[in-house]
């Protein structure tokens, strides 16, 4: 921001500075080209994204056979008959499976240990996506009744020294186990079972059973917390107090003679270098079988990319498995994505029959697709929220991700079942084998990309481009709205470089750098009062009994109290009053002002999480430009300016967030059954995964909106 | 009486927070109340030197001169670095006491509270050491005024003027009153060098002796000064130190160690000769300066510095960027926090995420340095052309 560049002595400026005079003179013209190009850069990133490759060399992918046979399928197969025996027998509680597993587990020589945790209640926490995971874990609230048991079997490595490890997930449902459930477990075993037997494993294997009773992520999550923090004596006596102790190590040890190896303690193996949840379902596809990668973990962080390209290359190339990535479904069919798609790649052709090198085109389906899965990558990424339990892990910087495997047909065939069994198993064997040359941790590949395709990614430097054009206008707007603040008065400015000004006129006006103080406190005040909407819920939350909507209910109306009360208290008003001749232009501070606070808050968004910034940046950069005082464009009665009216209403509308997520949701899933409460639930479940979207609609987003809408109202 | 009223409130609100152990607390309400004393000297003498200037329309305008002891005060007090400073149990408000400490007494003339204050200040962090420039000229001079050509220039206009009634006398000889002050007088100077070589001798011996059984004073000056002048510690801080001593080859490092801290001697002299008039200012220039290139910068050396600035409020009140400058503040501030979690706890990010914050804010204190004292001049040269004009007219 260069807003008093102007103001240099014309003599010969320096050539940036030129060039920043130039800028903010046409500002106009630039923030609307910036804008345009940002949306189709974004549009654009479909084509822009590159096929992905696996960077680290050590990694070597499918070098070696798969040793997975016929005869851990069997294995296999034993796990889950007897499990899904046990499930047919009536009495067949939840320890009753874990002991079955445990059983099993020990019969192939692992180490084995029960881990029983408590389910936490979801708890309002908004910042903690900046502290480390451990933070507050000590004064959790928990319920005695209910607890959850985890089974965690660990083989200790022949080559290695223990220090690191890899993780298998298995989520199930400890009451209830599911068909596709059984399956996973099974899987699971027999690669268990085949790592006990190999030599060449370097890092130990931890497979962990988790009871998925109160969700899976929670279970996992509660693995993870006590395997990274030390629980020590003093501590887990406290618990003990808190929650007599029902012996379940006891009661799994009875009458078995198998069972001499578990242990009651917590055991560990090394470091985490990676860690994949294994998830089975069945029937639903109609052409092959296919494998379901989910990678979004809190706050829109990813895996490392280089474990997604693993799989993905074993799964397709070795396995002949189908892989597929999230897609928003409802953009599949858009008709403006299919014209879209179908000018690229007739422009493709024309670059291509120009110079054939030039090979930028791609089919217009593929487009669609790569541009379906882009938005819900980026959806998902900004959400906050994890896809699976691989969340958890990400929290302790270890890259995860849920594959999910699902068969073409239901399994009842019995050679149909085992080939589904040899293929999954061969797959999971192939990565663990190569996520075992690993030489360190990953980090060669990407952590900050979006994937368009299970084989296409974009990567940061590419998608900062579209980001880095929309936003790129605010603070050349804001320059030279501050500018004009200065210019427009005529007891300062350009008189400064004539002479004929007395020194004593000078001196005495009111000093220019404090006149954007009054502007920047009523910002700073609207942006106090953001932090306290987005830290009432805290208290609503306390109301017990109380549904979404009268939640809601109260939460605005606390909101809309909270803001006179406010400014009452910090003495700054916020009624107009007359507009006596210097305040007429104050309006344009205001929005130089407000547009440097978005500027900011969305620059420290789009390193927070970037796709939550770039959809923040879609929706607030048009209506910071645009907004203007309605009273000045009413005045003059002419088209354009109605237009701008018009396209300002519909800005602000679109801007308050409640009803931007109404007319999104409406738009993407149909506006049959939304109530307000809607909006509460959303935002409840976003806050208590603790995603930084909350803060970020809280605090940058809805304190603008109201800036905006009170420089449109402004009079003058 | 409102500063005692914020004082008050502010106390309840931050004795909260700092369980058990208050002193950083105390001293921060003591520089603040320095600050604001050192202001209401400033203040007089400015008033006094527009008077003397004939500027009589500016100065008895009431409410065009800000109170800017007040101002500067509530800066440091309500500065979120102050305060984080403060929470974060930093010992810089007790380092920015003994610097505000030696300030406050050279601008009342008081050698043995100057020397008592830098004494300590360079004990406690070597770096205000360079203040003693700013001392001499407080002393000797008196505090910030107008450039002294302007007072002779003013002179020579009312001689020239021959009038013939005597309230211009008067006036010549208010002149010359003035100038009294502008003669660089020796005598406190002289008080404040033994009061200087006083208090140092009576500081070492009270760290010889109780350092006396861990290896004598040369150990503790190789512990902490040697300590902050090689900067062992590469631990990332907000400054860009610590980045270029982790990336330079280990044999280049005693010569960039000398580049980077003779920068700061370098700048020393030609600032002390351009800015003699101003002692004040001169020495808030000296703390921007090396609380950007010191070893290991905190956010605490920023809270002293912009709460100076708040001193010359009037002086300043032209000042160019300052919304820039603000937004830059406020931007990096922000930031570098989440930079920082990005790098190491959440791993996504790598060491230049952090240092490319850390540069930005070096380049907004460069920015800042550049402009206020840009702006200083400025000041100085508007105060000159009335006089320019009235001396023209006359030829």
């Amino acid at each position: 921001m260069a807003e008093s560049e102007a103001e240099v002595p014309k003599a010969k400026p320096r050539p940036i500075v030129r060039l920043g005079i130039f800028l903010i003179s046409h500002s106009c013209l630039f923030s609307v080209i910036c804008c345009t190009a940002g949306v189709l850069t974004l549009l654009l990133l479909p084509v822009l994204a590159k096929n992905t490759y696996i960077s680290e060399n050590a990694l070597m992918p499918g070098s070696a056979n798969p040793m997975f046979s016929s005869q851990e399928v069997s294995e296999a197969n034993r796990l889950v008959k007897s499990l899904t025996s046990l499930d047919s027998k009536p009495v067949g509680s939840g320890i009753e499976s874990q002991r079955l597993i445990a059983e099993y587990m020990s019969d192939l020589g692992a180490e084995i240990s029960y881990h029983k945790f408590y389910p936490r209640s979801n708890q309002f926490h908004p910042l903690h996506f900046f502290s480390y995971p451990d933070s507050g874990s000590t004064r959790e609230n928990v319920s005695c009744i209910s607890h959850g048991l985890n089974t965690v079997g660990i083989i200790r490595a022949p080559r290695g020294d223990g220090k690191e490890a890899i993780v298998l997930v298995t989520p199930y449902n400890s009451l209830k186990v599911g068909p596709g459930e059984a399956l996973s477990l099974g899987i699971a075993y027999s690669v268990f079972s085949l790592l006990t037997q190999v030599t060449w494993l370097a890092k130990d294997i931890i497979w962990l059973v988790a009871d998925s009773r109160y969700g899976e992520y929670a279970a996992v999550n509660a693995w993870l917390r006590d395997y990274h923090m030390p629980v020590f004596s003093g501590l887990s006596a406290l618990k003990a107090e808190i929650c007599p102790v029902s012996n379940v190590h006891n009661e799994l040890k009875e009458n078995s003679v198998t069972e001499r190896k578990i242990n009651d303690g917590f055991r560990r193996a090394g470091t985490m270098a990676t860690a994949l949840v294994i998830k089975v379902t069945d029937g639903s596809e109609h052409f092959e079988d296919s494998l379901s990668i989910y990678a979004e973990a809190s706050n829109g962080q990813m895996p490392n990319l280089d474990l997604i390209n693993i799989v993905n290359y074993l799964a397709v190339h070795r396995q002949g498995l189908r892989v597929k990535v999230e897609k928003m479904r409802s953009l599949i069919n858009c008709k403006w994505l299919k014209i879209l798609g179908e000018i690229l790649q007739s422009l493709g052709h024309v670059a291509k029959s120009l110079n054939p090198q030039w090979k930028f085109g791609i089919p217009a389906k593929d487009y669609v697709e790569g541009a379906a899965t882009l938005a819900s990558s980026l959806y998902y990424q900004a959400l906050g929220v994890p896809t699976g339990p691989h969340g958890a892990f990400r929290d302790y910087e270890i890259d995860a991700i849920t594959m999910e495997i699902s068969s073409r047909v239901a399994l009842n065939n019995k050679a149909r079942k085992n080939d589904f069994l040899l293929r999954g198993g061969r797959l999971i064997e192939g990565v663990i084998r190569t996520v075992n040359n690993l030489l360190e941790k990953f980090h060669q590949s990407f952590f900050l990309y979006l994937l368009t395709s299970p084989s296409k990614f974009v990567s940061v430097g590419v998608y900062m481009i579209a980001f880095a054009l929309l936003v790129a206008s605010l603070p050349v707007v804001a320059a030279s709205l501050y500018a004009d603040a200065h210019k427009v008065d005529p007891s300062f400015g350009i008189d400064k470089s004539t002479p004929q000004a007395s020194a004593t006129d000078e001196l005495s006006i009111t000093p220019r750098s404090c006149k954007w103080l009054n502007a920047a406190k009523k910002v700073f005040l609207v942006h106090l009062w953001g932090a306290v909407v987005s830290f009432l819920p805290y208290f609503i939350c306390q109301i017990p009994s109380c549904t979404p909507t009268t939640s809601f209910v109260v939460w605005v109306l606390l909101s809309s109290f909270s803001l006179p009360i406010l400014s009452l208290i910090l003495g700054s008003s916020f009624s107009y009053g007359r507009p006596s001749q210097p305040q007429k232009r104050d309006w344009t501070l205001l929005k130089s002002v407000t547009i440097s606070a978005a500027f900011i808050g969305l620059c420290l968004m789009s390193v927070i999480n970037f796709a939550t910034a770039e959809i923040g940046a879609l929706l607030m950069v048009p209506m910071c430009l645009m907004a203007q005082p309605l009273k000045l464009d009413i005045r003059s009665r002419k088209l354009r300016k109605f237009l701008r009216v018009a396209c300002n209403l519909a800005l602000g509308f679109l801007g308050f967030p409640p009803a931007g997520f109404f007319v999104l949701k409406g738009a993407f899933e149909g506006f049959g059954g939304i109530t307000v409460g809607d909006f509460w639930s959303w935002l409840e479940s976003i806050w208590s995964w603790s995603s930084a979207t909350y803060l970020y609609i809280g605090m940058v987003h809805l304190p603008c909106w109201v800036l905006c809408i009170h420089v449109l109202f402004h009079p003058c | 009486m409102v500063l005692h009223c914020y004082f008050h409130s502010l106390g309840h609100s931050r004795s909260k927070e700092l369980k058990g152990n208050p002193i950083t607390f105390y001293a921060d309400i003591v520089n603040a109340m320095l600050i604001r004393a050192t202001g209401q000297n400033l203040q007089m003498e400015y008033t006094r030197s527009l008077k003397l200037l004939d500027h009589v329309k500016l100065s008895e305008k009431p409410g065009k001169i800000i109170p800017s002891g007040d101002i500067a005060a509530l800066v440091y007090l309500w500065n979120p670095f102050t305060i984080v400073a403060c929470v974060g149990l930093s010992t810089s408000p007790i380092e920015n006491l003994a610097i505000i400490l030696s300030l406050y007494g050279a601008c009342k003339r008081q050698a043995p509270l100057a020397a008592f204050g830098w004494v300590i200040a360079t004990h406690l962090s070597l770096y205000p050491a360079i203040l003693i420039i700013p001392m001499i000229l407080l002393l000797g001079y008196g505090t910030d005024t107008p450039p002294r050509k302007l007072f002779l220039q003013r002179r020579n206009v009312e001689v020239g003027d021959n009038p013939p009634n005597d309230r211009c006398c008067e006036r010549e000889e208010v002149v010359h009153r003035s100038e009294v002050p502008h003669v660089f007088s020796w005598r406190p100077v002289i008080h404040f060098f033994c009061w200087t070589s006083l208090w140092s001798v009576y500081v070492l011996v009270l760290c010889g002796i109780s350092v006396k059984q861990y290896g004598g004073l040369w150990e503790l000056f190789k512990r902490t000064y040697g300590f902050m002048l090689t900067v062992q510690d590469l631990s990332p801080n907000i400054g860009v130190l610590w980045y270029f001593f982790a990336e330079v080859f280990d044999f280049f490092r005693n010569f960039f160690l000398i580049v980077f801290h003779g920068n700061i001697l370098f700048m020393m002299l030609p600032l002390a000769i351009r800015l003699k008039h101003r002692p004040c200012f001169l020495a808030f220039v000296y703390i921007a300066i090396s609380s950007m290139l010191k070893s290991y910068p905190s956010v605490g050396d920023s809270a002293l510095y912009l709460g100076l600035l708040g001193l010359f409020v009037n002086e300043l009140a032209d000042m160019q960027f300052s919304f820039f400058l603000f937004c830059g503040y406020v931007g990096v501030s922000l930031l570098s926090p989440v930079m920082h979690n990005l790098w190491i706890w959440r791993g996504t990010g790598n060491a230049n995420f952090y240092f490319a914050t850390a540069m930005a804010y070096a380049c907004l204190q460069i920015i800042l340095v550049v402009e206020s004292v840009s702006a200083m001049l400025n000041h100085d040269r508007k105060l000159r052309k009335p006089l320019t004009e009235l001396q023209d007219g006359k030829n």
